[in-house]
């Protein structure tokens, strides 16, 4: 992002569509990121305990979520 | 309602979700379902669009001219990410160093089952779409082709509405030639 961009965001952080669009974005990039990590770490032989560990969820959790899309 | 397309119309629909899809927007909006109806050869839409000295070009140049409308663009979340002093290109260039390019950008997850599936319409698209089915009705049509769906994203709003307002369609006059070119030809 350009300077002027930061600039223009710092400026009006206290505007409450600026905040949520941010916290929005951050649990799309957060998301994508988790879905990226948890398929990484099946592919490295983790089990779900590990990975759940390391997420700080149950292993039910993780394993519900990702069991269709990561082997 | 898209049983009543016909078989251009249909064709609309899935040359839309193609370009939403090869564009990696996670939405189809009105202004793929535009694209989608110069992609379909000889078709009224084309015609009427004619009529107002409306070529495909002048609309792909007029599309091409707009920001990305996108509901969860990732031009949109870039923004909302740096006022959080977060680089979303930084980020994604980090990732792609490690897993490869688009790593971030294929999502498997099943909310996100657009990807490489099923592409859902945006808010506008699915209220043009609906409002084709009105223009046929209005016209005692039983069927919805290309042009009810034109006249249905003049008549909506979106991306497609604004592009074809600033090229002059009017959507009165949309109508009058739609009637009048369909005294001479069979529907499209």
């Amino acid at each position: 992002m350009s300077e002027a961009t930061d600039v223009a965001a710092a400026a009006s952080s206290r505007d409450p569509a600026v905040g949520l669009a941010a916290v929005a974005a951050l649990r799309r990039l957060a998301e994508s990121l988790e879905e990226l990590q948890v398929a990484n770490a099946r592919a490295q032989g983790w089990s779900w305990q590990q990975i759940a560990d390391s997420l700080a969820v149950s292993r039910q959790a993780v394993h519900k979520k990702y069991r269709r899309i990561v082997s | 309602m898209f049983e009543r397309f016909t078989e251009k119309a249909r064709t609309v629909v899935v040359l839309a979700q193609q370009d939403a899809r090869q564009r990696g927007d996670s939405a189809i909006d009105t202004g793929h379902v535009l694209r989608a109806l110069f992609a379909v050869p000889d078709n009224l839409a084309i015609m009427v669009l004619e009529g107002f000295s409306v070529r495909q070009a002048d609309v792909e140049a007029d599309l091409a001219a707009r920001p990305e409308t996108a509901p969860d663009g990732s031009a949109a979340d870039a923004d909302a990410l740096a006022a959080l002093g977060i680089d979303l290109d930084e980020v994604r260039r980090r990732v792609e160093e490690a897993f490869g390019p688009g790593a971030l950008d294929r999502p498997r997850s099943p909310k996100r089952r657009w990807i490489g599936g099923h592409i859902p319409f945006a808010k506008e698209a699915k209220k043009a779409l609906e409002l084709s089915l009105r223009e046929a009705l209005r016209m005692r049509h039983n069927y919805i082709g290309t042009e009810h769906m034109l006249l249905g994203m003049v008549h909506g709003e979106g991306i497609a509405h604004d592009v074809l307002v600033a090229r002059g369609v009017q959507l009165d006059v949309a109508r009058v030639i739609v009637e009048e070119l369909l005294r001479g030809r069979r529907a499209g």
